[in-house]
């Protein structure tokens, strides 16, 4: 799958998980750069990406990401 | 000592001194030192032993972490490591509480049996040095951060004296890389250290324990009283514990900042949060952040299976422990339980709720948002109730009374209105006026951001007049009956 697709199809996910139309991701996006995605949000984000991507994540898979272009990777990585 | 002792206004000028004229490769080894002077002269110094076995095992056991290499190995030393940190924890701070409870199940079983109880422990800032050790080594496990090559910045990192008591409890990527910096000395960061520093000390000593004043008769003897007296110290205990709370860690990040650190802010407007998820945002963040990324993420992944189910009941369980980590009582736990069901009973009507502001058109306005933030801080000063109350039987009484307007009512027919204010409301304490004054000037200051840089802007004969006036009204307003932080028992 291409980084394009996969982000283009993040940012529903996360749009639909934080109920707002005006998030717009970049690879240099981080959790830190929109509001409602803190630590009570995160894991509901992380199982909405696994359950659209039909992938599982390992706390220890996710832990070290640091913005959307690493998260975007490690998708790819997990859906070759 | 504490920030509010006479010693630690000696003590801290003292350290900056000595940190000044130490040559930058050594200055870390004057805050070492400082630190384990200031933890040993405060209650226990056998606690050193304490904090020196946590900062030499937690050094050990991240260095082990790291090169384990494969997954299994890592996981097996991670446990073992956070274990070891939590049988500290538990020996120290809940040992009696367990026996205590175990006791009531062994009489139970076996009548006239008993484990014999131990005395309970000084545990005293334990809790926050080992919360700090289970993140460092977590964030080496998750691959977050590296562990500390430099065995003194470790142990700085641990026992760095302003943030050691009460927190905040810092990142090790947030706090262990200002360490390894060399010191540069900035006027300007100085002077809104002291500031800050001051300014601590002054929400402290004139507001936190002012109310205080109003908050401790009816508390301590909650029997004597009904309604009105009830309503008004529980929303004098909710604005006691976040002064007294933010105004330690003001004079904690103040005093870091002399030393060219920059520590985690602990609040932000925590009253003004429009729901109770909202409110963790903003309360003690760098706690809360701690339980949520170390408890909850956790739990919520391995149960992310049964839906909002397993959402609801991790939440749960994180707060039910959040309410254990305040204190090894019941009436803790039961703060703890009611922050947790509010959360968890949030994820199932959280979606509802949005979609009937929107139906009713009302989802923007700011009529709704007061509504919120109103509903929120009742539901918080609910759960004070618990967290000051002496006891289950206390804090159920007051329940039980606190919306008995009627016998106030009543009585004041009876003694007239005057003396229903000297009884209920001044208590043999003359100082009301003044404390109503400090709770309307309260609220505004958290209504309005305090911390406010322009000052520095502001010319000179300004700037110095508000210094001279914080100054005077610490020394004239405050309380004189020296009492600790209320996190301190955390």
């Amino acid at each position: 799958m291409i980084a394009e697709e996969i982000q283009r199809r993040m940012t529903e996910v996360l749009r639909d998980v934080l109920d707002n139309e005006a998030i717009t991701l970049t690879r240099e996006t981080t959790a830190d750069d929109i509001e409602e995605w803190d630590s009570l949000a995160h894991i509901s984000i992380i199982v909405a990406i696994e359950n659209e991507f039909g992938i599982k994540f390992d706390l220890v898979d996710i832990k070290p990401l640091k913005n959307i272009g690493e998260f975007i990777d490690l998708i790819k990585r997990k859906t070759s | 000592m504490t920030f509010n002792s006479i010693s630690y206004f000696i003590f801290l000028p003292a350290v900056f001194l000595v940190f000044h004229i130490t040559a930058d490769r050594y200055r870390w080894l004057a805050l070492l030192i400082s630190s384990y002077i200031f933890y040993g002269f405060l209650l226990k110094p056998s606690l050193l032993i304490v904090l020196a076995f946590v900062t030499i095992f937690s050094y050990y056991m991240g260095n082990r972490i790291d090169t384990a290499g494969n997954k299994e190995n890592r996981k097996k030393l991670l446990f073992f490591s956070v274990a070891g940190n939590l049988a500290v924890l538990v020996y120290f701070k809940y040992l009696a509480f367990l026996v205590e409870n175990l006791n009531i199940l062994v009489g139970f079983l076996a009548p006239g049996a008993a484990i014999p109880e131990p005395a309970p422990l000084v545990s005293i800032a334990l809790s926050f040095f080992i919360f700090q050790a289970i993140s460092y080594l977590s964030d080496i496990y998750f691959g977050i951060t590296k562990p500390e090559v430099h065995p003194g910045h470790f142990a700085l990192y641990i026992s760095f004296f302003p943030k050691l008591l009460q927190g905040p409890i810092e990142r090790a990527e947030s706090l262990l890389p200002q360490l390894r910096k060399p010191y540069e000395f900035h006027y300007t960061e100085i002077r809104s250290g002291l500031l800050l520093f001051v300014w601590g000390l002054f929400l402290k000593v004139v507001v936190a324990d002012r109310l205080a004043l109003f908050v401790d008769p009816v508390y301590n003897n909650v029997e004597a009283y009904t309604g009105i007296p009830l309503i008004i110290a529980t929303y004098a205990y909710a604005f006691q514990i976040y002064f007294d709370f933010a105004g330690y860690t003001n004079m904690a990040l103040g005093g870091a900042k002399l030393f060219g650190l920059n520590l985690t802010q602990n609040f932000r407007s925590p009253y003004l949060a429009t729901s109770c998820a909202d409110f963790w945002r903003r309360w003690h963040i760098s706690f809360s952040r701690w339980i949520l990324d170390y408890i909850f993420q956790p739990l919520q992944m391995k149960w992310r299976n049964l839906g909002k189910n397993g959402t609801a009941l991790a939440l749960f369980v994180t707060f039910l422990l959040s309410g254990l980590w305040h204190g090894a009582s019941w009436t803790f736990i039961i703060w703890g339980l009611l922050h947790g069901v509010f959360l968890a009973a949030s994820t199932y009507y959280k979606p509802y709720k949005k979609q009937l502001h929107k139906k009713l058109g009302i989802d923007n306005s700011r009529w709704l948002t007061i509504w919120q933030v109103i509903v929120t801080f009742h539901l918080v000063s609910f759960t004070y109730i618990f967290f000051r109350a002496s006891s289950i039987e206390d804090a159920g009484h007051i329940i039980a009374n606190i919306l008995n307007i009627y016998s106030n009512y009543t009585e004041i027919k009876t003694i007239g209105i005057s003396e229903f204010i000297t009884k209920n409301i001044l208590i043999g304490n003359r100082k009301i006026v003044a404390i109503t004054l400090l709770l309307i000037l309260s609220i505004i200051l958290v209504v309005y951001k305090h911390r406010d840089e322009s000052l520095f802007t502001k010319p000179v004969w300004f700037r110095w007049a508000c210094y001279y006036s914080l100054f005077i009204i610490i020394v004239v307003l405050q309380i004189s009956t020296k009492t600790d932080f209320i996190y301190l028992q955390f």
